[in-house]
């Protein structure tokens, strides 16, 4: 019984590991894509050019935070 | 130079082109090869499911364990180990989906059919709207609209100026990303996976037909295409599991209370 329990978590473990993988990707590419978006566009509305970069930079900055403050923070 | 020479042997590297196939009857578009592989493969999979099935027996017959097999696969180690105790609801949706995508990403490697459906990008848009539609509605079934929306949007235990930071992701990761790579990781494998066959496989054939040289050359083309078919197979076989294990955790996602 007990190490059927274990067995349980030992799965429920390596599952919760596998689903912070694939939202980890998610994350990164949500805000490199947003952010370098939202630069791209205000690059087009102010004929400016490093805006996009800014962009990007700034989602994946603020995408790498947002996985520290889901998985890293306890 | 080499282009030159390829322009006059005239040898036509596939392209996407390959991918629109004419209409078999008229100028009717829903009667494409895509479209009679997807009729084919939902006979397919519900006929060996039914003949498996029929018959049950406490020892099992060869069929009957080919059908269990791959039934028990899908209910234990996808949907119980990830979705935890509610999983039985979801069991059906997510057999279906391995099943339809595994035979039809088969179909691209399996002889005369020789097409994967799901390199048709409209495919796996679909499917991927059904998980979109499915886990979105487990989650605010059980945890109501407001709460689940201020789940996603607002991260606890952050000083609010963060938030203009942060909310556009999650919001982007939840209603964009998601559905959208779950379709296009499917589509693009498919689609670059029967294109490489495609250069291989037409390549070698192309090299047949030229001076002896290149002759020589064509069995090792047609090595690498057989090579690569097998792994073709594995690919097909992985991006099914890869789509039905993704609807699995984000439904599992759904029913998670907040950690």
């Amino acid at each position: 019984m007990s190490r059927k329990n274990s067995d349980n978590e030992n799965i429920s473990n390596s599952q919760n590991e596998e689903s912070a993988l694939w939202s980890i990707v998610g994350y990164l590419l949500s805000g490199l894509i947003i952010w370098g978006g939202i630069g791209w566009g205000l690059d087009r509305w102010l004929g400016t050019t490093y805006l996009v970069l800014a962009g990007m930079l700034l989602g994946a900055g603020a995408s790498i935070y947002l996985v520290w403050l889901r998985f890293g923070r306890d | 130079m080499g282009v030159q020479l390829a322009a006059e042997e005239g040898f036509k590297p596939p392209s996407t082109a390959d991918f629109n196939l004419p209409p078999v009857f008229g100028d009717n578009p829903f009667t494409t090869k895509p479209v009679f592989l997807v009729f084919f493969s939902v006979i397919l999979i519900s006929t060996f499911f039914i003949v498996s099935a029929r018959k049950a027996l406490i020892v099992p017959s060869k069929l009957q364990f080919a059908g269990e097999s791959i039934y028990g696969f899908v209910r234990n180690d996808l949907a119980r180990d990830v979705i935890g105790h509610e999983f039985m609801r979801f069991v059906p949706y997510l057999f279906t989906l391995f099943t339809f995508i595994l035979t039809n990403n088969l179909f691209g490697i399996i002889p005369f059919l020789q097409f994967p459906t799901m390199s048709r990008v409209s495919f796996p848009y679909v499917l991927a709207i059904f998980t979109f539609v499915i886990f979105h509605y487990v989650a605010i079934k059980h945890k109501g609209l407001m709460p689940y929306l201020k789940e996603i949007m607002f991260m606890p235990g952050v000083p609010k100026p963060v938030y203009i930071l942060l909310t556009p992701i999650e919001v982007a990761t939840y209603f964009i990303v998601r559905p959208l790579t779950l379709s296009l990781r499917l589509f693009a494998n498919m689609f670059a996976g029967h294109l490489l066959l495609l250069v291989f496989i037409l390549g070698g054939e192309h090299l047949l037909q030229g001076v002896i040289g290149l002759k020589l050359v064509s069995p090792f083309a047609f090595a690498f295409g057989i090579g690569l078919t097998f792994f073709e197979f594995m690919v097909q076989c992985l991006q099914a599991y890869i789509f039905t294990l993704l609807t699995a955790l984000y439904i599992a996602g759904a029913l998670a209370d907040e950690h």
